[in-house]
């Protein structure tokens, strides 16, 4: 029958279904109590900044509907910002300012918007227009992020993020998710974007998922999606492997940025990452996570947590993929 | 990890165990029924007595209670009160108890159960017999005039008293006339009009008396309805007061007879009497043998089927709970459908009870689509969510409304049943999805109302699948195994049937 050979063949290559990455894995190294560091922005990019982490600047945080008139002096000498809502979900709230103009503002799609638009903007942003549950919020103003022209070929409008899986804080899998037309420029795969899978151990990129489909080319842009390298990759693995030292949480989805000038930034954490990354790197999360467990229970509960070097070092080393696909030859 | 997983295997087992003891205790010791079919029914009829006792002085509350003569058979009778002493004695042909105390407080409730069967009934023994002529009342005037107008055609109408009783009956319904008009004086109501009708027989010299009775039938709230009697020689002969009808239906409980109340009570005010009358359903076998011993040593003791009717009633719909809580989460973990939550399809299968599925179904996808276009179109204003929220939720209560009203003039009467749960839960829902939708987006979040929908018709299905709910109230140690199924559950690791075809590109590639 088709279920079960189909069940089998998945088994066999270890690839994680939602059941058993909520039971062994999100429930049990994810403690309940930490999952606000993760879900206000805030907070993460202050503990970020505190243990060194490199993130995009802060220029300013907009709590009060009195504050709003702080924006002006804030942004005062910033010619482009990003204005984000805290505990926002999927992109919604994100105002991105590219320039001015003669006193107004212009979005990165080419809007000009006035100044009391934009203190209009946040102060629906305080009131909760998009947080989950309406809650109160608070606006955060911050660097915005210039992309690397490297990944132009294979995206569309928006900036393509790297997301990297951590186990214990051992890298386990890594994605590079690049928007489409359909997605409008956000790099969320539940909105269309693409994903790509990135071998571990060079940061070269493989094939890639769009709708659970496999695919090797960008839908819009038809170049192929395998071949490319991810830039400062040892710095990126480094720097999610340190976020679980940092939150504490085992089972973390790590989302970076790749800046034209400041290189690798942490963008935000994800307690529940998805499990479309397996599909992009044609291999099961199952099979790499039991690889680390086994590891952690060879050592010893009393050997304590292998210093970041040790630990990117090791999951190179396992995750290789052996042979990488040729990088495209320049049209 | 694994201690824990041993752990939990081991509850599971144990609960299953449980379970399915007591189970099979009940049917292979106690011999309870299987199924609902091999059963007879058994009325059980509740009364409440409620009233506001006046603090320092003695209560005593007295009360008809049926005289059982007429062809059922008491199974089971009790009186339950607390600190009241209870009596009971005959009077007339009527059986009346009487609940007396020094002193109480406050609200107090008084029960009386009937548990009557037919089956087994005696047959009505011979009755005693009956008086045949009563003096005839002094009427003055006016009154008197239109008494003997209306008796004088009836007289020529009737051969027996039989017919002149039902031919009293039917003037008497007849309000045109001036004379019915005058004896009324203005008290339309059936009991106004059995008092006439007796005061007619009266004047005639026809010995009559109107009898109280209950009819056996669920319902939660009924009051006794009026019948009037009479002797004539051999039989007691019955009357409906209000169309004259003839004889007592079978399914009429006489519960007591005379013009006097049903209850009688000193030192209290405020009282109340209301009656629940409740058909279960007992093995024939069961039944016999209760019968037979009249002592209360059946499977009936400490099973739900000993609760008041009301709330057994409640508790039929509550044991299903649990059974459409595992059906949601068997579609969920092994389907992988998503749905609003576990707790919402099983809801919105609970409203279904009062809707209908097939109605339900409609209102639920037409309110819903109302709502989030509502929602769509208030998301330009730049609302802040709550009040999004509650301006959606006003909208759909005043769609409920009208769609209601607008049943009720096509003559659809199921658009009256969207009752205040339903309703309740519909906004609930409504507010569920559009807050997935702010989350998710308008995909996911039909995906997901689908998803719910689908669960909440398969669970109400289950839920009201009568053999299944007789088997869940009979045997309570179905929710144990389903404890179990549960704990197991919670512990399953294996792929969900949607998963199979999210990951299926992935099975392609390692098998080539």
């Amino acid at each position: 029958m088709f279920g079960i050979q189909t069940w089998k063949a998945l088994r066999r290559r270890g690839v994680m279904g939602i059941n058993q990455r909520n039971g062994d894995y999100v429930l049990m190294y994810n403690d309940r109590r930490l999952y606000p560091l993760v879900d206000d922005k805030i907070r993460t990019k202050k503990m970020a900044l505190d243990a060194g982490i490199q993130v995009p600047d802060m220029y300013g945080i907009v709590d009060t509907e009195q504050g709003i008139s702080k924006l002006e002096r804030i942004v005062e000498t910033h010619g482009d910002f990003v204005i984000k809502p805290s505990q926002g979900a999927g992109g919604d709230g994100i105002l991105v300012i590219s320039d001015r103009f003669e006193g107004y503002y212009r979005t990165a799609s080419g809007r000009m918007v006035s100044p009391e638009e934009l203190e209009f903007h946040i102060s629906g942003i305080i009131s909760g227009l998009y947080s989950l549950g309406g809650h109160r919020d608070r606006a955060l103003i911050e660097y915005r992020v210039r992309s690397t022209d490297l990944f132009d070929r294979i995206s569309i409008g928006g900036v393509p993020d790297v997301r990297i899986i951590v186990l214990q804080g051992y890298p386990v899998a890594a994605m590079l998710r690049l928007p489409t037309r359909q997605s409008d420029g956000k790099a969320n795969l539940h909105q269309g974007a693409i994903g790509v899978g990135v071998d571990i151990a060079t940061g070269v990129t493989l094939s890639g998922t769009w709708h659970n489909l496999k695919i090797d080319r960008h839908p819009d842009t038809a170049h192929p999606v395998a071949g490319v390298q991810v830039p400062d990759w040892q710095e990126c693995l480094a720097l999610a492997a340190r976020c679980y030292d940092l939150t504490g949480l085992g089972y973390l989805g790590v989302d970076l940025v790749m800046d034209k000038h400041k290189g690798p930034l942490m963008l935000e954490l994800n307690a529940r990452p998805g499990l479309n990354i397996q599909i992009a790197n044609d291999d099961g999360l199952l099979r790499r996570c039991q690889i680390i467990e086994k590891h952690i229970e060879q050592r010893g509960a009393k050997a304590g947590t292998e210093e970041t070097a040790r630990r990117v070092a090791r999951s190179k080393q396992w995750f290789a993929v052996p042979d990488l696909p040729e990088a495209p030859s320049a049209p | 990890m694994r201690s824990v997983k041993l752990h939990a295997r081991l509850l599971a087992l144990f609960l299953l165990v449980l379970g399915g003891g007591s189970i099979a205790y009940q049917i292979f010791i106690q011999k309870v029924p299987v199924t609902e079919s091999e059963s007879d029914p058994v009325w059980v009829v509740d009364t409440q007595v409620s009233f506001q006792a006046r603090p320092n002085t003695p209560i005593k509350a007295r009360m008809y209670v049926p005289p059982l003569a007429s062809g059922f058979t008491a199974l089971n009778e009790s009186f339950i009160s607390n600190n009241y002493g209870v009596n009971v004695n005959r009077e007339n042909g009527n059986r009346l108890v009487t609940w007396s105390a020094r002193r109480g407080e406050g609200q107090q409730n008084l029960y009386y159960r009937l548990m009557i069967t037919a089956r087994y009934a005696e047959p009505a023994p011979l009755p005693e017999n009956g008086p045949q002529f009563r003096p005839s009342p002094a009427l003055e005037g006016a009154e008197r005039v239109a008494a003997d107008a209306l008796l004088a055609p009836i007289r020529q109408h009737s051969a027996d008293v039989e017919t002149f009783i039902s031919e009293t009956i039917k003037r008497v319904n007849n309000e045109d006339s001036d004379n019915v008009r005058l004896l009324l004086g203005g008290d339309h109501t059936d009991e106004n009009k059995a008092k006439v009708v007796d005061l007619l027989l009266a004047v005639a010299h026809i010995p009559a008396e109107p009898v109280h009775t209950l009819k056996l039938e669920e319902s939660n709230s009924q009051q006794p309805e009026l019948w009037l009697r009479s002797f004539n020689g051999q039989n007691w002969l019955y009357f409906n007061p209000v169309d004259g009808r003839q004889g007592l239906p079978q399914d009429r409980l006489v519960w007591w007879s005379g013009d006097k109340p049903l209850l009688t009570l000193e030192g209290a005010r405020n009282s109340r009497v209301s009656f629940s009358v409740h058909r279960n359903e007992m093995s024939a076998l069961r039944l016999a043998q209760t019968l037979r011993s009249q002592d209360a040593s059946s499977f009936i003791d400490y099973s739900l089927y000993e609760l008041p009717v009301p709330s057994q009633q409640l508790f039929r719909v509550l044991m299903m709970i649990p059974v459409g809580v595992l059906l949601v989460l068997l579609i969920r973990s092994l389907v992988g459908m998503e749905t609003l939550g576990t707790f919402t399809p099983v809801l919105i299968a609970l409203a279904f009870r009062e809707t209908q599925v097939i109605w339900g179904v409609l209102l639920f996808t037409f309110i819903t689509a109302i709502g989030l276009s509502v929602r769509g179109y208030l998301e330009h204003l730049k609302l802040q969510l709550l009040a999004r929220l509650s301006v959606v939720l006003t909208f759909v209560v005043i769609m409920i409304g009208l769609i209601s009203l607008m049943t009720y003039k096509l003559g659809l009467s199921t658009g009256l049943s969207v009752a205040l749960f339903p309703m309740v839960i519909l906004t609930m829902v409504i507010e569920r999805v559009s807050i997935v939708w702010e989350e998710r987006g308008g995909v996911q979040s039909l995906k997901v109302a689908l998803g719910t929908l689908v669960a909440a018709v398969l669970c109400h299905l289950l839920m009201v699948w009568k053999p299944l709910v007789y088997f869940v109230f009979t045997f309570p140690g179905v929710l144990m195994i389903l404890a179990s199924v549960m704990v197991f559950m919670g512990h399953y690791r294996g792929y969900r049937l949607m998963e199979l075809v999210r990951f299926r590109a992935m099975t392609e590639q390692g098998e080539r």
